[in-house]
């Protein structure tokens, strides 16, 4: 590539001497096209190469803040009784609405950025789709829409109508196609793409995909859709949950760097629970005990700190796997203090939204301050696993 | 290789060893490389050769000389034949190379003719005590180099004591009266983490279903044919006596009160008496084992290691669980709400560990290491939310019900599965499998309590439980030929815990039937924990084999020899080795089992990964 800029600049210094004035603006004018071309291709070649589904866990975890500003924004104005701290009744929802336009922006960055790579690099996408772990954060991208669609504060997408149905079934369909490719693998396909083969923490974003798709679904008004989507999460999540328990092998079959993926175990109950409250209307023993189910896992987490020890030496797009499930967990224990209105609860809620906010806004931090070792560089990923 | 070892025994007179070992390490090597045969005393191996001059003159030395063996190829390790000489490099070797545990006298030992010793032929271990003839080799290090024969007995359990137990145990001693001994300096085992404690390791070395029996080419750290210590005896499996007799006192309690069996009039003194009695177990057992935690760290240590009684250590606090279950009404009409958040707090940090080392995988992952005893892990939690339930607390019994929920179906799905890769399950019916009826029973108690009735929910894990009870009863045929074991008592309270839960039933449905199954069922625990006590009481008493020696703590580190020996020894040995074979294949390819399954898989996989995450 330098190579070649560097030729065109000699031969282009050689034209200027011999050509007159005009010539010479045009050869500039091409040669700035060359550079511009050039600096385009250098970007194909390197972000875009690198760049894969799991950048998306950036819009999930902004998603997913987004909804427990709003969340909270809620709950402080529906509970009034001064249990919580008096900082967080300050909470304005313009600032809510900003995050839900900077989601939107980072959201939209990136979904232009993954179609620019099915441009140039389908073989890479197609290399994904058929990735054990890869496949999963193809749903991200829906589960962020749907979870932005939901929170919108502004009404985007005026309710009720033609237009917002349309969007929602254009949000859902991916999913229920990516449902039927990866449960009926699941099922169907023996020998190689087995499930005890290709069951590792990732495949739980489907399951949760399918809780945002009940939950949505519910918030359009279709409750037995709603229902289907449920059950079906519930179903998978099942041998899932089964089966990652049984034979996941640790080192085996997550490499060290993808470590941050076992908080997923702490996501799936949570969600769980919050499209139950959903659906039933309450937050029932059900819901109850996901919630309780989740808080065990996420505390049986927090006392392996070694598990993700390998994987916290270098930043890393993985990172932010830590930001989403902390979130659901949040938010599911706003429902449960919500329901329960015993001091503790709140407490707990308060104390794991205040976290979650903290690891969102480092990880925001460590984004912005290192953009150019994520998106920008271009062999370090293959050198560090 | 005879000169060297002729200038090694040279070597050897003018060290302090006395010259009985070095006389015999030569001969030792001569007989290894000739075949030479040997004296009267190892004739049953089968050698004949000129041995027996030379051996002769040792044995005028001392009389502790044993014969000197020479492995055949047809003599298994465990064979008839009488104690070997244990000449003095070899244990040496063995802490080199098979087992690291340094013993305390590890004095100049020539390291040259080592190698050639080593590798010729698989040599069993032998000691230099004398024992009854015909007993099983036994490799004991520190008696190699202890002339005295009195201090070894305590010498050999010092690899399981508690490094600071011994100043203790010197200050009981004195406080006793008796002599302190010179203190030798014990170098307590120390095996490095990984090495010596890995699942693998007792799953090479042990064998049955509940893997407390020696593999026939696996040698024990201690000697079998003595009595351990008692503290040493006392496995962790002893907790399940509390669990059956406090059982017992709570079903006593629910036949008293419950109102569809108020027709037999049963008094609550049955109640009081075995509640009293379990309390007085669990005190018992619990001061035990503290002591044993105190005085043999080491031992218990292994315990938690070892794949099936680490579930025991859960046991305990099902214990405390059912005694304040059990809690006869003239004690106290109701307990504070404080003892069960005292109460589940140690079990709550125990089961994250335990659960953690399932999920996180490594070698103790669920695949591998399920067995029906799990399930003691896992039906604390609804003990507990039944507890709390009864107590009237509403949040607490919800958490441990949905832990144990969530842990209960990966385990059934995992046992009823019986993958390939598990290696603890018993191929054929045992005791144990009545623990599959535990979980469901209890969780339908609990679930009943914390909904206020006997709901769908309660029924439908209540007839599951019902449904398996039977199962394992009409297969009664099966369950024979099985050693009895303390850990029996473990395996009755799901039978009274399915009693208990058919009351609670037929409190709800009052009918003939579930009446008539309520009695049917208390009978029967009742009959079982009967037989079981006269059992115990025999052993206890009459055999005296109550607490047989704990092998399955004993296990030494690494494989024996034979099974790391190298593979072309086996051309020339022949048929016998078929085992060691067996053996050595399975420790090489213990690791390499699990990952089979992945491993055609594995490597295009980790290249994707690389490139795309």
């Amino acid at each position: 590539m330098d190579s070649k800029l560097g030729a065109n600049n000699k031969v282009a210094d050689i034209e200027v001497v011999i050509d007159d004035d005009v010539a010479m603006s045009k050869n500039e004018q091409n040669n700035k096209k060359i550079e511009v071309v050039g600096i385009y291709d250098q970007f194909v070649s390197t972000t875009l190469a690198n760049f894969h589904a799991g950048y998306f866990r950036i819009s999930l975890g902004l998603s997913a803040q987004v909804w427990l500003w709003k969340t909270l924004v809620q709950f402080t104005k529906d509970s009034h009784d001064h249990g919580l701290h008096p900082v967080l009744m300050m909470l304005p929802s313009t600032a809510s609405t900003l995050l839900w336009s900077l989601a939107l922006v980072v959201l939209i960055t990136l979904s232009i950025l993954y179609a620019l790579r099915c441009l140039h690099h389908f073989d890479k996408v197609k290399e994904e789709y058929v990735h054990h772990i890869g496949v999963n954060y193809l749903f991200a991208p829906w589960m962020s829409c749907l979870l932005l669609l939901q929170t919108s504060p502004i009404l985007v997408v005026p309710s009720g109508t033609f237009y917002q149905q349309i969007t929602w079934w254009m949000l859902v369909a991916p999913i229920v196609l990516l449902d039927i490719k990866m449960y009926g693998q699941w099922f169907i396909k023996g020998k190689a793409r087995v499930l005890a083969k290709v069951a590792n923490p990732a495949s739980q974003l489907s399951v949760i995909a399918n809780f945002i798709a009940a939950k949505a679904s519910f918030f359009m008004g279709w409750s037995e859709i709603a229902l289907c989507f449920f059950a079906m999460g519930v179903a998978h999540y099942l041998v899932l949950f089964v089966t990652l328990y049984q034979r996941h092998p640790g080192s085996n079959g997550v490499s060290p760097k993808l470590r941050p993926v076992f908080s997923l175990f702490v996501a799936t109950p949570s969600m769980a629970s919050l499209a139950w409250s959903t659906i039933t209307g309450s937050f029932d023993i059900t819901s109850k005990m996901f919630f309780f189910l989740s808080m065990f896992l996420f505390i049986s987490l927090v006392c392996r700190p070694t598990l993700f020890k390998k994987s916290m030496r270098k930043f890393s797009v993985a990172w932010w796997s830590f930001s989403f499930p902390l979130t659901l967990l949040a938010l599911a224990s706003i429902g449960y203090a919500q329901e329960v209105k015993h001091g503790a609860a709140k407490s707990l809620a308060l104390s794991l939204s205040i976290m979650s906010m903290i690891v969102s806004l480092a990880l925001t931090l460590f984004t912005t301050l290192k953009v150019n070792n994520l998106f920008l560089t271009s062999n370090n990923n293959k050198s560090q696993s | 290789m005879e000169s060297s070892e002729q200038t090694n025994s040279k070597k050897q007179d003018g060290a302090e060893i006395p010259t009985l070992f070095t006389v015999i390490s030569s001969k030792e090597i001569q007989g290894f490389d000739t075949m030479e045969g040997t004296t009267d005393k190892i004739t049953d191996t089968g050698i004949q050769g000129s041995m027996e001059t030379k051996m002769n003159e040792p044995s005028n030395d001392s009389n502790r000389i044993q014969a000197i063996s020479i492995s055949m190829p047809s003599s298994p390790l465990r064979s008839t034949t009488p104690k070997k000489v244990l000449f003095n490099d070899q244990p040496q070797d063995m802490s080199a190379k098979v087992v690291p545990h340094a013993s305390p006298l590890s004095k100049n030992t020539p390291e040259s003719t080592r190698e050639a010793k080593f590798y010729s032929q698989p040599m069993p271990k032998a000691t230099t005590f004398v024992e009854v003839e015909g007993a099983p080799n036994q490799y004991s290090g520190p008696q190699a180099r202890n002339p005295h024969v009195e201090r070894l007995k305590d010498k050999r359990y010092d690899s399981f004591k508690t490094p600071w137990s011994g100043t203790l145990e010197r200050q009981l001693s004195q406080f006793r009266g008796k002599p302190v001994e010179p203190q030798e300096e014990r170098k307590p085992k120390e095996p490095k983490d990984g090495e010596a404690l890995s699942v693998d390791r007792y799953y090479a070395a042990l064998e049955g279903p509940e893997l407390d029996t020696l593999r026939p080419q696996e040698e024990s750290m201690l000697p079998e044919d003595k009595n351990w210590p008692f503290l040493l005896r006392f496995p962790i499996s002893s907790f399940g006596i509390c669990l059956g007799v406090s059982s017992q006192a709570i079903l006593w309690k629910t036949l008293a009160s419950s109102s569809s069996i108020k027709f037999l009039k049963v008094s609550p003194i049955a109640n009081l008496i075995l509640w009293s009695i379990s309390i007085a177990l669990v005190v018992a057992v619990t001061i035990i084992y503290a002591l044993k935690l105190i005085f043999y760290f080491e031992a218990v240590r292994r315990e938690y290691y070892h794949p099936i009684r680490v579930n025991f250590f859960f046991a305990p606090f099902i214990a405390l669980l059912f005694l304040a279950l059990g809690c006869p009404e003239e004690v106290t009409k109701d307990l504070h709400k404080s003892l069960w958040y005292v109460l589940m707090f140690p079990f709550l940090c125990l089961e994250l560990k335990i659960y953690g080392q399932w999920m996180s995988g490594g070698q103790r992952r669920l695949s591998k290491v399920a067995n029906p005893s799990n399930h003691l892990s896992v039906v604390g939690n609804f003990v507990g939310a039944l507890l709390g339930a009864s107590m009237g607390l509403k949040e607490g019994p919800i958490f441990f019900f949905a832990v144990g929920m969530a842990h209960y179906t990966v385990l059934f799905v995992t046992l009823y599965q019986r993958l390939p890769t598990n290696e603890t399950l018993p191929k054929e019916l045992h005791p144990v499998f009545f623990l599959f009826v535990a979980a469901p029973s209890v969780a339908s108690m609990a679930w009943a309590r914390i909904q206020g009735s006997f709901d769908y929910g309660a029924r439908i894990a209540y007839f599951i439980a019902l449904f398996l009870y039977f199962s394992l009863a009409v297969r009664i045929n099966f369950f024979r030929g099985f050693r009895f074991s303390l850990a029996w008592w473990a395996y009755t309270f799901p039978m009274t815990g399915a009693a208990i839960a058919t009351i609670r039933y037929s409190n709800e449905v009052p009918n003939w039937v579930t009446r008539s199954l309520a009695l049917f069922l208390t009978a029967v625990s009742t009959l079982v924990v009967t037989s079981l006590l006269v059992t115990t009481l025999l052993h206890a008493f009459v055999f005296r084999k109550l607490f047989p020696n704990d092998i399955a703590i004993s296990i030494s580190n690494r494989p024996p020899k034979s099974a790391r020996k190298r593979w072309f020894q086996h051309l020339r040995h022949g048929s016998s080795d078929t085992k060691d074979i067996d053996q050595y294949l399975k420790f090489v390819n213990t690791e390499g089992q699990g990952s089979d399954l992945e491993a055609s898989v594995q490597p295009p996989k980790n290249k994707s990964e690389s490139v795309i995450f």
